[in-house]
C-alpha cells in the first residue's frame, strides 16, 4: 500500500468540478511531480493532501484521501495534527517579519514544545537539513525578510522540516526563483526526499523531469496520465499528455 | 500548433535518409567491384566513404544541438535519441562496404575463385533489409522494420551456408586457395554484419514509432 491513496476523488467548487474522481497511489520518500496547464487541478488536488481546501468557502468533496491508512477527511481528525505531517511550501516564500530563529521555532511553540535544549537542537538540525545553518548562525536574529528569495523559501522549508513532517507539499517553489536559485532548491529536495515524501506541483516540465521518480498530467481536473517519469516523459500512454509535454498543446 | 522545431526535425530526417541512399549506393557499388574484381572502383568507393564520414558528424552535431535548444521529451526526444543511434549504425554499415572494397582489392588481378551466387544472394537480402529499415524510419511504420528483424536469421543462414561450402570444397581440399577463400569469408561475414546493423537500425524504429524496447528481446 503507497504513503497516500487517493480513491475516486471528485472536488467541486459550488457546480464546477475542479477534479474528476482521481485515483492513485503516492510512494513512500519519493519525490512525485504533478504537472498541467493552468487551471488543470493540480493545485487544487495538492491541497486535498493536508484539507487547506477546507479554507475555501462552498467547496464539496467525494471520496477518499488516506494517509498512513487513516482517511484524512474524517470529521474528528485533528486538523494542526495532519498539517504538521503533511506541510506545505508555496509558490511566494512565506516567512513570518519574525527573526530567523523564530521562524523556524514557531511551530513548535504551537504545538507546545518548550524544552530550550530541545527547541535549539531542533532549530540547528532543522536550518542544517537546508542548509542554512553555515549560511545563517551568527544571524539567527536577523529578521527573515531581509535574506534573498531563494534563503527565504529554503527557511520556509526548514520551518516545516522542524516539525519533522512526513509528507511535504510544494506548490510551484521554485517559480519566484532564478536557475541557480532553482537549482538549489532541487538539489536540497534530491536530499528532504531521504526523510519525506515529497509532492510537487510544477509548471516547469523539465524541472518534473530532472527531481521526480512519479509524475502525474492532470488537464481539466482529471488526472490523465500517472507513472514512472521515465515513462511518462520518454513514452507517454495517454495523447493528450504527449501533445502538453512536447508543447502541441493548445 | 506549428513548431519551428517540427520543421528541424524534418531536416533532419531528410539529411538521415540522404545518408541510408548513400549507404545503400555503397553497398551496391561495392558488389559490383567484386563481381569484376575490379580494384580501381573498389578505391573510389573507400575515398567515397568521407563523404558518409562527414554526414553521420554533421547529423550528430544536429542532434546534440536541438537536444540542447529543445530539451526534447516524448517521441521528440525518441526520435533524437533514435536519430543519433541509427546514423552510426549507417556509418558502420559504410565502413563495411568498404571492408567488402578492401577485399576486392587484395583479389585484384587473379581471377574469382567459383561464381558467386549465395553471395549475390546475401547482398539482396542486406539491401533489402537496410531499404525496408529506413523506409519503416521515414513514414514511422513499425511492419517493415518488425519484417527486417525476421529477416536476420536468413543472412545467419547463408554466410554459414557460405562459409562451410569454402571450407570444404576448397581450403580444405586445395591450400593454395585458402587466401582467396578467406576473401570471400570475410566477404561474407561483412555482409551478415550489416545485415546486423541494419536489424538495429530496424529496433530503433520501434522504439522511436511504439516506445517499446525491443533489443535483446528473442521474441519481439
Amino acid at each position: 500500500m503507497s504513503l497516500i491513496e487517493v480513491e475516486g476523488l471528485s472536488l467541486f467548487y459550488g457546480n464546477f468540478q475542479a477534479l474528476k474522481d482521481i485515483t492513485l497511489g503516492i510512494e513512500e520518500r519519493r519525490i512525485t511531480a504533478l504537472i498541467g496547464p493552468s487551471g488543470c487541478g493540480k493545485s487544487t488536488f495538492l491541497r486535498c493532501l493536508n484539507r487547506m481546501n477546507d479554507l475555501i468557502e462552498g467547496v464539496r468533496l467525494t471520496g477518499r484521501v488516506t494517509i498512513d491508512g487513516e482517511d484524512i477527511n474524517r470529521p474528528e481528525t485533528d486538523l494542526l495534527r495532519l498539517r504538521k505531517k503533511v506541510g506545505m511550501v508555496f509558490q511566494r516564500a512565506n516567512p513570518f517579519p519574525l527573526s530567523v530563529q523564530d521562524n523556524v521555532i514557531f511551530g513548535l511553540r504551537v504545538h507546545g514544545l518548550t524544552d530550550r535544549e530541545m527547541v535549539d537542537k531542533r532549530l540547528r538540525r532543522s536550518l542544517e537539513s537546508v542548509w542554512l545553518w553555515d549560511e545563517l548562525k551568527d544571524k539567527l536574529r536577523v529578521n527573515a525578510l531581509e535574506l534573498s528569495g531563494e534563503q527565504q523559501q529554503r527557511l520556509c522549508i526548514a520551518r516545516l522540516v522542524a516539525l519533522e513532517p512526513e509528507v511535504l507539499l510544494m506548490d510551484e517553489p521554485c517559480s519566484a526563483l532564478d536557475p541557480l536559485a532553482t537549482e538549489r532548491i532541487e538539489q536540497l529536495m534530491f536530499e528532504l526526499k531521504e526523510r519525506y515524501t515529497i509532492v510537487i506541483v510544477t509548471h516547469n516540465m523539465h524541472q518534473a523531469a530532472r527531481v521526480s521518480e512519479a509524475a502525474g498530467y492532470f488537464l481539466m481536473g482529471e488526472l490523465v496520465e500517472f507513472g514512472e517519469t521515465g515513462q511518462v516523459f520518454s513514452s507517454p500512454r495517454d495523447r493528450r499528455t504527449e501533445d502538453y509535454i512536447t508543447g502541441r498543446y493548445g | 500548433m506549428h513548431r519551428h522545431f517540427d520543421e528541424e526535425l524534418t531536416e533532419l530526417k531528410k539529411q538521415l535518409l540522404t545518408m541510408g541512399s548513400l549507404t545503400e549506393e555503397a553497398i551496391a557499388q561495392a558488389v559490383e567491384a567484386l563481381k569484376r574484381l575490379e580494384a580501381e572502383a573498389a578505391r573510389r568507393i573507400i575515398e567515397e566513404d568521407s563523404r558518409i564520414d562527414r554526414l553521420d558528424l554533421d547529423i550528430d552535431e544536429k542532434c546534440l544541438e536541438l537536444i540542447i535548444r529543445h530539451q526534447p521529451v516524448a517521441a521528440d526526444l525518441r526520435f533524437l535519441a533514435m536519430a543519433m543511434r541509427i546514423c552510426a549504425s549507417l556509418e558502420r554499415i559504410a565502413d563495411l562496404a568498404v571492408d567488402i572494397c578492401q577485399r576486392v582489392v587484395e583479389m585484384a588481378g587473379q581471377p574469382l575463385l567459383k561464381p558467386l551466387i549465395d553471395i549475390p544472394k546475401l547482398v539482396g537480402l542486406a539491401r533489402g533489409m537496410l531499404r525496408d529499415s529506413l523506409d519503416g524510419f521515414v513514414r514511422s511504420d513499425v511492419a517493415p522494420a518488425r519484417s527486417v528483424i525476421k529477416r536476420d536469421d536468413e543472412a545467419d543462414r547463408l554466410r554459414d551456408l557460405i562459409q562451410t561450402e569454402l571450407v570444404t570444397d576448397f581450403m580444405m581440399k586445395d591450400a593454395a586457395t585458402a587466401p582467396r577463400a578467406v576473401a570471400l569469408l570475410l566477404v561474407s561475414r561483412h555482409l551478415e554484419r550489416i545485415c546486423d546493423h541494419t536489424t538495429n537500425i530496424a529496433e530503433d524504429v520501434i522504439y522511436m514509432v511504439e516506445g517499446a524496447m525491443v533489443r535483446h528481446s528473442p521474441d519481439m
